[in-house]
């Protein structure tokens, strides 16, 4: 049971291990953050360069330097001339004399400064060291055996390694966006005054981090002249526990490749998902916030401010149950005339034997190719001429013969799949063959009848085209034409349109998800698409 | 095949009547009037002349748009179908997977389906403005970029976005075309195949590809008809501008009838539209029928 091979690659593993955190650690005590800030600024109106006061001043300013320098700074004194003539025709001048100073700071600099990324920080390091004597007890004496003969107390020990430096790597990144945030972002809006709340002790944290404290009511200046170069370096601390992590695997499973992938497939999963939910994260927050907010360059959070679920009420002001209306009207109307058509003749389809059969079923197919949209010059000569146009009536003959090619492939298919028996025995028992249907069949085809039904609501629900050409009057527009009234030329009111969108949306979701499993089955027989 | 005879011959065409005078007065004969309108004179003003031959046609060739938007269309069509299948069939592979979550990362799947086209586009449309628009907002939350990127600086980048949404709506449609194909496959076809020792690849290549390559020849058929027939995104988006130079065929038509009263070159252009479609429709039917015969 003992296998000497496994003791070599297990040994390998931990030293793996062991490398990849203290090349984490020698990376993190680093000079990664380079900071250039002004210190000391003093400005000298009326002077020219050259003459007494510029003398005078200039003394002072290196005096100031020389108690810098004196503490151990790093400084450099920079002066700016700015010459302009004044409203009487004088000229005068400013010098702005700054004392400069350039330092770095390693990751462990954070330690101490109660900033918020400082937490995170910890959390690394704790994970790191907590990874690191998991592994190391957790090897104890059982480098040589199998992972699956494992004593309890091992496995266990070697799992929480693999799940703190898991931790440890998910960390990383978010220390490394905090930092970036709060140096990028965060000083400018407390010194542009955009946020007031919490201004105080963000600066206090920041002077410690970066003075020790010793700029006091200075900082806000020094903060303003500060200037950051991030070293790219600092993501290599990914890669460094990354291999530490793969180690961990190593030592815990055994089969290293199999548990990567699995971690791999989780990650393409959830990127995936996230992509898709996130023009709905963004319209389902804009939906709630205010105008102001909806325009604010300078937006900050994740979630509206305040939420205005006065968006919703105003809204109904506006028309949009009218056009909710309309649609229900439109769509409900057309899925009942595509069944009422759809049924019969997928039922003849289904168990008739005829002339003609296959070229009812390429016509069928073809009407499905032709979206209304290049027809569109013709419907609307049609709806003309037929005195439809403008009207509800007309939007939802329109989307049932549209979507009619669906209805019929669909409830044929799943007529078709139901044994005709039962429908024998009650044409038998005397029943018509409208009673076989109606009594029998339709309540077996329940489920591919209702996927069928749902599928064609939510294609005529959904419809844009016909409805913006066919229709023109405010009264009778569906929703999804209603709501293109928020984003007219001149004035976008993005707070209403998303409002708007997300209550034709959430319905229409919750009834697709419904029906995915379904229509999955009918679909690569039959071609369905909204 | 099990059928109930129907006692009188005409019986099946009454089941079937309802169903093709749908279509014939709301599919056909637009059609039709599409037709007889392309070769006839039709004034700015709406009024409908005599038949003036392939006149509308030569007008709609020399438009000075038609080349861009031609090549605009060939270049929308391509890069959504081609970069949605791909997609789509990597995403399906990963969702044929079991894993925990599968149901709920399918239900996530079908969301941008169900969405209105007008609404997906008006919703990256404030995503990407550059002002305000959220990609910025949270690129700047995040410090991945130092200041705002505008992310429309031609009308080039504008239409590649748009192809960008195109490829966002239409990727759940593939998926689940393909991951019906591949739930149809016989699982022990793998395990033999493992036995044989045959790797991720060639198990692809040999199994996977061409068992589900009539669903994804369904899907690639459709979507080139439906991607084609596009209308909202691109209306929605930009409308064309500057200058027709990010019009599609369609959104090209429906400028040139709806606003700026050409309707001649307009019905020209729908029936050179149609008989593209046709094609299409022509390979998507030869399909599904040899598909409808093997069953």
């Amino acid at each position: 049971m003992r296998d000497p091979d496994l003791k070599k690659a297990n040994r390998l593993s931990l030293l793996l291990l062991v490398l990849g955190i203290v090349l984490a650690l020698i990376l993190m005590s680093l000079p990664l953050y380079r900071f250039n800030a002004a210190v000391y600024i003093k400005k000298s109106p009326n002077t020219f360069v050259g003459d007494e006061k510029y003398l005078a001043v200039k003394e002072e300013v290196e005096t100031v330097a020389e108690g810098y320098r004196a503490q151990g700074f790093d400084v450099e004194l920079d002066e700016d001339v700015l010459t302009r003539v004044n409203s009487k025709g004088e000229t005068t001048s400013l010098i702005t004399f700054t004392i400069n100073e350039s330092f770095s700071k390693n990751v462990f600099s954070f330690l101490g400064s109660g900033l918020p990324s400082e937490t995170v920080l910890i959390l690394i390091l704790a994970m790191t060291a907590l990874a690191l004597g998991c592994a190391l007890l957790g090897c104890r004496g059982e480098m040589d055996l199998p992972q699956r003969y494992l004593p309890r107390r091992s496995a266990l020990l070697r799992s929480l390694a693999c799940a703190a430096l898991l931790v440890a790597v998910l960390a990383v990144p978010v220390f490394v966006l905090m930092n970036n945030y709060a140096f990028s972002r965060q000083i400018s809006l407390y010194n542009a005054g955009l946020i007031e709340e919490g201004r105080e002790a963000f600066f206090a944290k920041m002077d410690r981090l970066l003075f020790s404290g010793q700029m006091g009511e200075g900082i806000g200046s020094a903060l303003a002249g500060l200037d950051v170069k991030h070293a790219p370096l600092i993501w290599m601390l990914i890669p460094a526990l990354l291999v530490s992590l793969l180690a961990a695997i190593q030592l815990r499973f055994g089969a290293i490749r199999s548990t990567l992938l699995r971690g791999l497939l989780y990650l393409f999963v959830i990127i995936v998902c996230l992509v898709t939910l996130y023009p709905y994260y963004v319209m389902t927050i804009t939906a709630f916030r205010s105008n102001a907010e909806t325009l604010d360059m300078y937006f900050l959070h994740m979630f509206p401010t305040k939420w205005n679920w006065s968006n919703l009420t105003d809204i109904i002001h506006r028309g949009v149950p009218r056009y909710l209306l309309n649609s229900l009207l439109v769509a409900g109307g057309a899925t009942v005339v595509a069944m009422l058509c759809g049924v019969p003749a997928a039922y003849a389809m289904a168990r008739m034997n005829f002339f003609g059969k296959k070229a009812f079923l390429g016509f069928v197919i073809m009407s499905q190719m032709f979206s209304p949209v290049v027809l569109l010059i013709g419907i609307s000569q049609l709806m003309n001429t037929l005195h439809l146009n403008n009207s509800v009536l007309g939007l939802m003959l329109i989307n049932a013969a549209f979507n009619q090619a669906f209805a019929v492939w669909l409830l044929r298919g799943t007529f078709v799949s139901i044994s005709p028996e039962m429908e024998q025995a009650a044409l038998i028992d005397g029943c018509g063959t409208i009673g076989a249907l109606t009594r029998v069949l339709i309540p077996m085809a329940a489920p591919g009848i209702v996927t069928a039904l749902i599928f064609v609501f939510i294609n005529a629900w959904n419809e844009y085209t016909i409805s913006t050409v066919l229709i023109s009057t405010d009264a009778n527009r569906p929703i999804t034409v209603g709501i293109t009234q928020f984003s007219s030329f001149n004035m976008i009111e993005w707070q209403y349109l998303f409002a708007a969108s997300l209550v034709a949306t959430i319905p229409v979701v919750i009834l697709f998800m419904s029906i995915e499993k379904h229509l999955t089955a009918g679909l690569t027989s039959g071609g369905v698409k909204g | 095949m099990n059928s109930i005879q129907g006692k009188r011959k005409w019986e099946p065409y009454v089941w079937l009547l309802p169903s093709i005078l749908l279509i014939s007065i709301f599919v056909v004969f637009p059609i039709l009037i599409v037709f007889k309108l392309s070769f006839s004179e039709i004034t700015p003003g709406g009024v409908i002349g005599g038949f003036i031959g392939f006149r509308n046609f030569t007008d709609a060739v020399k438009l000075p748009a038609f080349k861009t938007v031609m090549m605009n269309t060939f270049w929308w069509v391509i890069s959504v179908v081609g970069l949605s299948t791909l997609l789509g069939f990597i995403i399906a592979m990963v969702l044929n997977q079991q894993f925990r979550g599968r149901k709920i990362a399918r239900s996530i799947l079908v969301f941008p389906w169900a969405t209105s086209l007008v609404i997906q586009a008006s919703v990256w449309n404030y995503i990407i403005k550059y002002e305000y628009g959220n990609l910025n907002n949270v690129l700047l939350n995040l410090g991945i970029v130092g200041q705002a990127i505008n992310w429309r600086t031609s009308y080039t980048v504008e239409f590649i976005w748009e192809c960008g949404v195109g490829i966002f709506v239409t990727v759940p449609f593939v998926t689940f075309c393909v991951l019906s194909g591949l739930q149809s496959i016989d699982g022990s076809l793998y395990e033999a195949a493992t036995v044989d020792g045959a790797g991720f690849w060639s198990k692809l290549w040999k199994i996977t590809l061409p068992l589900v390559r009539p669903s994804l020849t369904v899907s690639t058929v459709l979507n080139i008809i439906y991607v084609f027939n596009s209308f909202p995104i691109v209306y929605t988006m930009t409308k064309g501008a500057p200058a027709h130079k990010t019009d599609t065929m369609i959104t090209y038509l429906y400028m040139l009838s709806f606003y700026e009263r050409k309707k001649g070159p307009a019905t020209a252009l729908s029936v050179i539209g149609f008989l593209i479609l046709c094609l299409c429709a022509g390979i998507y039917m030869v399909t599904v029928m040899r598909k409808e015969e093997e069953s």
